[in-house]
């Protein structure tokens, strides 16, 4: 064990610093964190943060450089991930493209198909991705949206919902019955939807914050070449785990980095409200303090086996704990300012309402991507071995 | 904060792993439960002696470890906090050497080489664990197995006296397997340490102690683990309980981040890195707060048989609580936490 960083990573940390300082978009600076704009469209300053990265090679490092990449090694992409962490820089503001589209298609895709990464990753092109429907949540495999072969295409019926950036979308990585008669996980596969198709109808859904983020997918026979099929027919399952394996050793880093910033807020606001000196408050910032640094220790534990190749049972354990201290961490933001703990105006909350904007989005943190309660599900069986119920 | 600074490598060494085994091997085979048992709790006639000739015989030695890195000494302590092993080993290994080694005394070379071993006398009455002039020190751990006694005074200073010639009396507590004692102080004429030496020892104290903790929640969890695999209520394995599981769940949680955070507290002190204040503190309130919480969780997934006299589990639950409350609990970890974010 040793605690120290080689010259070659820190040099590697100036140059991703230096070009974080001196490129982040105003709109993305000081750990304000992004909350959708009411836009028709991805904003062009957001796509144009996007290009620059993925011109620079900073976009996934690891990729080679006409994927947005440079070729980095595990231990820089580390480096890679903390300096967007601690800066609380996102590198997009649609996941879905550069973090599960892009990486699927190469690694499932046909020539055709992996010549539409580059342009998923650097956002030229907006992807949704359209797993979830109305009876298909945590129960991913039970979908229903059922897509019929009818010679050289697929006829797509059924529904999607909580599809994120579905209104921006250019296309779907979209996930659909092939196959009823097959058990229920062998009869998924995966299409690259055109949003334009006709018979597809997409109707904003509100989030509580009151943004328009997420959407219903409604689908009726609409059309996809069989071209478009990603992968074999029927094994669409094997790609709902494909995404960005190689950054899996740091992502959590972005949930840590979310978190000290929080707590970062937290002293200023004790401070500011004359509470620095109140034992109650004092233990709790005490107690939240350890759970963020005892967190971050087990990032940083799993990605010393991950960097070995071993298998990291940490990394299951980070989602369910990152997700579920952002929201304590809000909610005590918001009760250290009393009477004013739920005044949404920023001009009237402290710190310009963030606390209590970022509550409300951390209320999806330990839904979106596998519930907390799956997570622990997950923990359970493949990480202590206890019995399935 | 300081992204850029620690570097952390969990991995271990081949020689690191070496360690581990080797401790692990060595407790396995000598210290079975019906050694600690027998001498703390079940007491036989030749209970004590046995538990008395295996530190003496096998655990002296790795007091060397004291002098060594920390990450070193976390790693063998955890193995000996995981099955209780009998003895002063951490007290005088992790507190006594290094102050002693602070002060420049003759003796620490003795401790270092296991040929004698010593304690720490520091808190008050009130258990304030700082220097002071108080005239008799409480909460002495294994006073009636070691050798010498280091007083730490106000100064801060040591004195250092022969265990002979102490005047103590036992304090009952929970657990039988650290003995605790009131000392007067005697007279003598104390010899000043660095402030700076003084704090270096505190922290290895510190840091030991939460690794011995992390080894006693690391018994309880592969316990209950077993336990619930095998006992069958309703036609099913207990563990097949999804209501249980999640209990086990969170509790593994704290587990994970008090192991990770008292890696990180040890490689931390090693490297005398400046996020040092921070993770010690972070190590020792995760370690109590794990133990206990695997403690109360580990019993309750028993049931009864978790209370009885004849399960090993309370042993580690009355660990794991005196642990946690020995050099500051989790909360009093938490206020400093929270002095060095606000003062
Ligand atoms: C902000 C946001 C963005 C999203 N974006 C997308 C997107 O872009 N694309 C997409 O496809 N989906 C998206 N989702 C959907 C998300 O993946 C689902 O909401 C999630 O998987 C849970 O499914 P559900 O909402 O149907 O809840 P359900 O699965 O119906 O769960 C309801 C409750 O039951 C619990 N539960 C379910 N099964 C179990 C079990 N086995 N054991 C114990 N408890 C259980 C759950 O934990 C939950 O508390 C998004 C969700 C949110 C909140």
């Amino acid at each position: 064990m040793k605690l120290s960083w080689g010259p070659e990573e820190e040099a590697f940390r100036a140059e991703i610093a230096a070009f974080l300082d001196e490129h982040t978009p105003e709109q993305l600076r000081d750990g304000r964190d992004w909350i959708g704009e009411e836009a028709d469209e991805v904003p062009q300053w957001a796509r144009d943060w996007q290009a620059l990265l993925f011109d620079a090679g900073w976009m996934i490092p690891a990729y080679p450089p006409e994927l947005g990449g440079r070729n980095a090694t595990p231990l820089q992409t580390l480096v890679y991930q903390e300096e967007l962490a601690a800066r609380g820089v996102p590198r997009s503001v649609h996941f879905g493209g550069y973090g599960i589209v892009g990486p699927s298609l190469l690694e499932f895709g046909d020539e055709a198909q992996r010549a539409l990464a580059p342009a998923a990753i650097r956002g030229d092109t907006v992807w949704c991705v359209g797993m979830s429907e109305p009876d298909a949540g945590s129960d991913l495999g039970s979908l229903a949206t059922r897509a019929e072969l009818d010679g050289d295409s697929f006829v797509v019926n059924g529904q999607k919902v909580w599809t994120s950036y579905a209104e921006w979308a250019e296309r779907c990585f979209l996930y659909v019955r092939t196959n009823p008669s097959a058990p229920k996980h062998q009869g998924i596969s995966v299409l690259i939807l055109d949003m334009d198709t006709p018979g597809v109808e997409v109707r904003p859904l509100r989030h509580i914050t009151g943004n328009a983020e997420f959407a219903e997918v409604f689908l009726v026979d609409a059309v996809v070449p069989r071209s478009n099929l990603v992968g074999e027919l029927d094994e669409g399952w094997r790609i709902t785990m494909g995404s960005l394996a190689h950054e899996r050793g740091g992502l959590w880093l972005e949930g840590v980095g979310y978190a000290q910033r929080a707590l970062d807020g937290l002293v200023e606001l004790a401070r500011d409200r004359g509470l620095a000196g109140d034992p109650v408050v004092r233990r709790r910032l005490g107690e939240l303090h350890e759970e963020v640094r005892s967190i971050r220790a087990l990032g940083y534990k799993g990605f010393a086996s991950f960097a070995q190749g071993s298998s990291a049972p940490e990394h299951s354990y980070m989602k369910l704990a990152a997700s579920e201290l952002r929201q304590r961490l809000n909610e005590f933001g918001m009760d250290l300012q009393g009477a004013y703990a739920t005044v949404t105006d920023p001009t009237l909350a402290a710190q310009g309402g963030r606390f209590q904007a970022a509550w409300q989005m951390s209320l999806a943190a330990t839904i979106g991507g596998g519930t907390s309660e799956i997570q622990r599900n997950i923990v359970a069986n493949r990480v202590l071995g206890l019995p399935r119920g | 904060m300081c992204w850029g600074c620690p570097v952390v490598d969990f991995a271990l060494s081949d020689e690191q792993q070496l360690l581990r085994d080797t401790a692990r091997a060595l407790f396995t085979k000598e210290c079975p439960p019906s050694l600690v048992r027998d001498a703390f709790y079940d007491v036989t006639d030749a209970g004590p002696a046995a538990a008395r000739a295996f530190h003496d015989t096998r655990l002296r030695e790795w007091a060397a470890l004291g002098d060594g890195p920390l990450v070193d000494l976390a790693l063998f302590l955890e193995e000996s906090g995981a099955v209780l092993a009998p003895g002063p080993l951490w007290v005088s290994a992790a507190w006594a050497l290094p102050l002693l080694r602070a002060a420049g005394h003759t003796e620490a070379d003795a401790v270092a080489d296991g040929s004698l071993t010593a304690t720490v006398a520091v808190a008050d009455a009130t258990g304030r664990w700082e220097p002071g002039d108080h005239d008799e020190c409480w909460f002495v751990p294994h006073l009636g197995e070691v050798d010498r006694v280091v007083f730490l005074r106000s100064g801060p200073s040591v004195l250092v006296v022969d265990a002979a010639e102490v005047v103590g009396s036992p304090i009952e507590a929970l657990d039988r397997t650290r003995p605790l004692a009131r000392v007067a102080v005697p007279a003598g004429s104390t010899s000043p340490v660095d402030p700076a030496a003084v704090a270096d020892a505190t922290d290895r104290a510190t840091v030991g102690l939460a690794a011995e903790l992390v080894g006693v929640g690391r018994w309880l969890q592969e316990a209950t683990l077993a336990y619930v695999a095998e006992r069958v209520q309703f036609d099913k394995p207990v563990g097949s309980f999804q209501g249980l599981q999640w209990k086990l769940v969170d509790a593994s949680l704290h587990q994970e981040r008090a192991s990770a955070a008292v890696a990180y507290a040890a490689m931390c002190v090693d490297a005398d890195d400046v996020d040092r204040a921070s993770a010690v503190h972070v190590a020792k309130a995760a370690a109590g707060g794990s133990a206990r919480h695997w403690a109360r969780t580990g019993l309750q997934a028993h049931g009864g048989i978790g209370y009885t006299w004849e399960h090993d589990l309370h042993l580690r639950l009355r660990r794991a609580y005196g642990g946690d409350h020995l050099l500051g609990d989790a909360d009093w970890h938490r206020d400093r936490l929270a002095a060095l974010l606000l003062d």
